[in-house]
This record gives C-alpha cells, sequence and structure tokens, in this order.
C-alpha cells in the first residue's frame, strides 16, 4: 500500500470513527404529536403558496389587460443604444430664408428639415452617437452654409466649409 | 415474530394505522437525526429539523415511489430539509472564520464519557482530534458536506447518494473525491 493509499485508508477511518449521537428522550412521541397537530386539514402556508401565487398572476394579467398599464416599462431606447440629441440651430436675420434644412454625416448628408421656432430661427433636434462630424445648412434647397454660430469649420472640398459637430459620450442632450 | 418491512409499515400507514408510523420514526430516527446534526452542528436545531423531516415524510407518505428503497427517501427528505434551512438561515457556506460554539465544545465532552473508539491504528482518538475532524467537515462547502457525510458517516453507497442528492453517480464520486482531498488537506498533521 502506497502512502497516497494510506492516507486515504487512514481518512475514511477517522471519518468513520465518529460518535453517533442519539436523539432526546421522547423525540418519537413528540414527532407523532406534531404530526397530530397538523393532520386536521388545516391547510399550511406551503400547500396554499401556489393558489396565492396563481391569483397572484391573474390579477397581474387582469390588470394588464384590463388597464393602460404597460406590459413592460417604458425605456428610453436612445440612452439605451448610446444615442445623444442634440439640437441644432440656425440663426441668421441676414438672410431671411423660407426654408432651412441641415445634412451632414449623422444623416448621410440627407436634408433634415428644420423648423422655424422664432423669427429667422430655426431649430431641429437630431440623435446621434457620441462621434466628431460635418454638417452644414441648406438654405432655400440650394445654398449650402456652415454653421453661423459654430467656430469649427473643416474645407468641404468643394471649395467651401462644413461645419464640424462633436458629440462627447458623457452628456445626454448636449446642445449648440 | 419476523420484523416488519418499511413497505408494509408504510402500507399499513396509509390504510389508516397511523401509530404503526412511529416505527418509522425509531428506525430511522438515529441516523437521520445524526446526518442532520452533521450538517448543521447544532443539536437542537438538528433535533428540529429531525422533527421536521418525520412530519414531512409522513405527509409526503402516499407520494412514496416503491421502486426506490425507503431508507433513500428518508434521507432524500432530509436532504431537503437541511437545504430549506440553509437557504433561510442564508448561511450556505460557513465561515472559515467561524469559531466552534461553546456548546460544540461541550457536547464533545458527552462523547468522550459516553464511549471511546479507535483510529485504524487503534490509537485511541483524543478530543482535540475529534474536534479537529468535526471543524474539517463544517468548512467544507454544503454541497460537499452533504455527500461526505452521507458516504463516510451514514455509510451509503454511490448510487443511493446519487438517489438521495439526485446528482449522477459520477458527479457524486468527483464531490467525494473533491471533499476528501479537502480534508486531507486540513487534516494533513493527523494523516501523517
Amino acid at each position: 500500500m502506497n502512502m497516497h493509499e494510506e492516507k486515504e485508508q487512514k481518512l475514511s477511518g477517522l471519518l468513520e470513527s465518529l460518535p453517533q449521537k442519539e436523539v432526546s428522550e421522547g423525540f418519537a412521541e413528540r414527532v407523532m404529536h406534531a404530526i397530530e397537530g397538523r393532520r386536521p386539514g388545516r391547510p399550511v402556508f406551503s400547500e396554499v403558496k401556489k393558489w396565492v401565487v396563481l391569483c397572484l398572476a391573474c390579477f397581474f394579467l387582469a390588470a394588464v389587460f384590463l388597464s393602460d398599464l404597460p406590459i413592460l416599462p417604458q425605456l428610453e431606447i436612445t440612452q439605451l443604444a448610446g444615442y445623444r440629441r442634440v439640437e441644432l440651430v440656425f440663426y441668421s436675420p441676414s438672410q431671411s430664408p423660407q426654408t432651412v434644412a441641415v445634412a451632414g454625416d449623422f444623416s448621410n448628408w440627407d436634408y433634415v428639415e428644420m423648423e422655424e421656432v422664432g423669427e429667422d430661427y430655426w431649430q431641429v433636434t437630431v440623435q446621434v452617437k457620441p462621434g466628431r462630424y460635418q454638417y452644414a445648412f441648406v438654405i432655400d434647397g440650394e445654398q449650402w452654409l456652415p454653421d453661423p454660430l459654430s467656430p469649427r469649420k473643416v474645407a468641404d472640398g468643394f471649395g467651401g466649409f462644413n461645419s464640424v459637430l462633436v458629440v462627447n459620450g458623457f452628456k445626454i442632450g448636449s446642445s449648440l | 415474530m419476523t420484523e416488519k418491512t418499511d413497505r408494509e409499515i408504510v402500507n399499513e400507514v396509509l390504510q389508516g394505522n397511523t401509530e404503526l408510523f412511529q416505527l418509522v420514526i425509531y428506525r430511522y430516527q438515529k441516523a437521520i437525526f445524526n446526518y442532520i446534526y452533521r450538517m448543521v452542528k447544532h443539536r437542537q436545531e438538528a433535533e428540529d429539523l429531525a422533527q421536521e423531516t418525520f412530519v414531512r415524510v409522513f405527509s409526503k407518505l402516499k407520494r412514496y415511489d416503491h421502486t426506490y428503497e425507503f431508507s433513500t427517501w428518508v434521507y432524500r427528505i432530509a436532504l431537503n430539509v437541511c437545504r430549506d434551512f440553509f437557504r433561510k438561515k442564508k448561511f450556505f457556506f460557513f465561515s472559515l472564520q467561524n469559531p466552534v460554539g461553546e456548546e460544540e465544545e461541550s457536547e464533545f465532552a458527552d462523547f468522550i464519557e459516553q464511549e471511546s473508539f479507535c483510529d485504524p491504528d487503534g490509537v485511541i482518538l483524543n478530543q482535540e482530534l475529534k474536534l479537529e475532524i468535526e471543524r474539517a467537515i463544517m468548512r467544507l462547502p454544503v454541497k460537499f458536506r452533504e455527500i461526505i457525510v452521507l458516504r463516510h458517516i451514514d455509510g451509503l453507497s454511490y448510487e443511493e447518494i446519487a438517489n438521495v442528492t439526485s446528482l449522477p453517480i459520477g458527479t457524486v464520486k468527483t464531490y467525494i473525491y473533491r471533499a476528501r482531498k479537502k480534508l486531507q488537506e486540513d487534516l494533513k498533521r493527523y494523516l501523517e
């Protein structure tokens, strides 16, 4: 027998040699008494638990279907997906345009119509992920202008300029 | 007169002779109490849990599946009672820092007076060694403790343990191997 087997055998011996305890006197009688005490058919909580759960589930379903309660909590998807809401403003009293749109990397350079919210004051809110974007305003559908309120500009490759929008990853609802 | 088998007793109890259930208690009280005591290491709690085990055995008797050994089924209920107890107490794993309580120490004194026992080499185990074994068992995670107690203290076979715990035999063997390894580390100085 090698040393390992010897240790194994010793351990078994030690474990099996632990003394057995005796239950206290009258144990069986006390158990029988406890059994008698539970027998008259009084339902214990564990037995009615499933009915309680079932009733609560029915109540919940009824509340969902018979009321305006949402089945799932309403979540702000844009925040979950990492989007930021950015408010773009165009203000140029000298232009007095009929329509103003914005186009940029964030819209694949498609026009996003802006709303005139005051005299010569146009506004739109876009949802973009944090990053660096070029954009420009489109006045009356034909004239491209960089943002007059933004100092950040880069050449657009056509002899003009685009403005630069930087959206950081920390702030929600940053605006220009 | 031959002793009634467990199955005969169960059938008679189910037919209305509920007093006969006391025979079941007498037959298994020591084994079940000792199993639970090794799990919770507290005499009064062990006795309460043993009582709860037999009450559950009685109340579930109609559902007893005769393809299992009755003793295995009783152990399974005891194991579930212990698990419920640990869940409620929220101490599934005993802290390594837990000191051995005074009660535990004094209970050991009772053992010494009542019985003497020997290790495989024939050397009388002293109180300190027994205490160390108890502590080592209590330091095992519950899932290992359950199995090591069933195997080495209650003497169940691998198959019986698998039935009691609803674990595959392979897992039972792995748990026993790992538990024994841990016990060997803890009891190193007594095994050399």
